[in-house]
């Protein structure tokens, strides 16, 4: 594996290059987050980022990153493995806007109609509410509109290429299939997917239909949780000092919930992305 | 980390009285409220499949196809944007299948024993209400810890462990928890694992209406144990106590 990363272009890039190499080479506050997923069967490609090779031999069905880059515009071509420079591109170049603080998946991946393709994903990393976990399914296949089951349910109808829709779910374990619009014949699965608490399970539906490998690859952003608004722990306050002591009682949860839900909207966030084996 | 706080009271008298815009509630959360039914309520049971919930608005765009752009970035009006250099990580990207991870191993607790008190009980696992309050037990001589956060023995974050101060009519063992010494004892016997213990190293109150749920359920920073019922005075006024007591214990 190639380990090296150049800095930089030629002619504005340089500049840019300049100013960047002064600066730490560890991610910073407000970097934006960009993993790449190879969704393309049978190729195995160099990832290129304004020019530098960024990805060497990255092969089908394998998630890189997550890579923090500053806010800004870049450039990614996808070429055969070991091609000397990216100037004949597999896929792209294609430019993407990385806003500060964004998180995103570039995935390299068939489109509707069979040919080779990018898309870029925009992550929601924004905060789960205690006790729940999120689920997204991107439809990167080769494959007409599709349905995803969970047992025979249908929980996302006419999903397109490449469109996404996401869930938010108690956690546990889906028994996800995916079926052609309209049907209950699963054309991946059932597989089993796990929904964590606090963890936006995204996964992604790739591969060709006519070609017979549709597959589903999976990416996890963890650390998304909320904590409880609050403890509960009293009865009737006969612990209290001040003791008092019928048993009248009390009800407005729902009101207080309200107020949890509120606050908890506004707190920080801290992502991580899990990494494999974890 | 997290820092949400709220408002919202959490130890609630159970039978309902009230008038108003409470009573509205009742019946829905008189099965929610103060820890009822946490074990076989209609909270949360840990490992099931489970019903899809919400959609939110506005999930299902596309991804932005990106072929066929301009190879060259450009801004507003043709203006070059300035190409930003790729500074990778130290040690490289990482890259890996694009599979599930496996779920990481938990040893959940499974009782709680604290020294010189009558705390000597059960330990359940326990979820989040739908209003976002920690499930715990209806029995006063059960605890709850919060499953979803780290677990005791753990490498980092805080154990949640959370119980009532008293029943319908007394006191409870957790009354106990606002006078413990520092350095007394707490040992936690695990599931499929050896105990842990503990030592005391501080008793707070934490108003329950500057509740900071982010420094009481981190998952990340120095392991902890925290141990949560409610104090402080009775307000009749929201049927509630004014505080959460919550104890904060160490790896002994």
């Amino acid at each position: 594996m190639r380990k090296t990363f150049f800095a930089a272009g030629a002619g504005a890039a340089a500049i840019a290059a300049a100013i960047a190499l002064a600066g730490p080479a560890q991610a910073a506050e407000g970097d934006a987050q960009l993993s790449v997923l190879h969704g393309v069967p049978g190729l195995t490609v160099d990832v290129w980022v304004n020019g530098n090779r960024t990805l060497d031999d990255f092969t089908p069905g394998t998630l890189a990153g997550p890579l923090a880059l500053p806010a800004g515009s870049y450039e990614i071509a996808i070429t055969a493995a070991d091609a000397a420079d990216a100037s004949a591109p597999a896929i792209g170049p294609v430019s993407v806007n990385l806003a500060a603080n964004g998180n995103y998946t570039a995935a390299a991946h068939l489109g509707a109609d069979g040919k080779p393709t990018a898309s870029l994903f925009t992550n929601d990393v924004s905060q789960i509410p205690a006790g729940k976990g999120k689920l997204t399914v991107r439809h990167a296949a080769a494959a007409p509109a599709v349905d995803v089951l969970a047992g025979a349910t249908p929980v996302i109808t006419n999903l397109a290429n490449p469109n996404e829709k996401t869930l938010t779910l108690d956690p546990g374990t889906v028994p996800a299939a995916v079926a052609a619009t309209g049907t209950t014949t699963p054309v991946i699965g059932p597989a089993d997917v796990a929904v964590a608490e606090g963890t936006h399970t995204i996964v992604y539906a790739w591969g060709s239909l006519a070609d017979q490998n549709l597959k589903l690859a999976v990416q996890t952003i963890e650390g998304l949780h909320s904590a409880p608004g609050s403890v509960p722990g009293a009865l009737n306050g006969s612990a209290s000092s001040g003791g008092a002591g019928t048993a009248v009682a009390t009800a407005g949860f729902g009101l207080a919930a309200l107020a949890l839900l509120a606050g908890a909207i506004g707190a920080a966030r801290t992502v991580r992305a899990r990494r494999a084996g974890q | 980390m997290t820092a949400s706080s709220t408002t919202a009271p959490g130890c609630r008298r159970r039978h309902a009285a009230g008038g108003g815009a409470a009573a509205l509630v009742a019946a829905a959360l008189v099965l929610s409220g103060c820890g009822l039914g946490s074990s076989g309520g209609a909270g949360n049971p840990g490992g099931e499949a489970v019903p899809m919930a919400t959609m939110p608005p506005g999930t299902g765009s596309p991804g932005p196809a990106l072929s066929g752009q301009e190879p060259t970035p450009t801004g507003p009006g043709g203006t070059a944007v300035p190409v930003r250099p790729v500074v990778p990580p130290a040690g490289g990207i990482p890259v890996r299948p694009a599979t599930a991870p496996a779920a990481p191993a938990v040893s959940a607790p499974t009782s709680l024993t604290v020294a010189g008190t009558a705390i000597d009980m059960p330990v359940v696992p326990g979820g989040v209400s739908a209003e976002g309050v920690m499930e715990i037990p209806e029995a006063f001589n059960r605890a709850s810890w919060y499953k979803f956060g780290p677990a005791p023995g753990a490498a980092e974050g805080t154990a949640v462990i959370a119980g009532h101060i008293d029943t319908t009519s007394d006191r409870a063992p957790f009354s106990a928890l606002k006078s413990l010494a520092a350095g007394t004892v707490i040992r936690v016997g695990r599931d499929g694992a050896p105990p842990v213990t503990y030592r005391v190293v501080g008793v707070e109150m934490m108003a329950k209406d500057k509740f900071d749920g982010g420094a009481l359920f981190r998952r990340s920073g120095p392991h902890e144990l925290k141990l949560v019922t409610c104090g402080g005075r009775w307000l009749d006024e929201r049927m509630d106590y004014s505080d959460n007591v919550i104890v904060t214990a160490v790896p002994a």
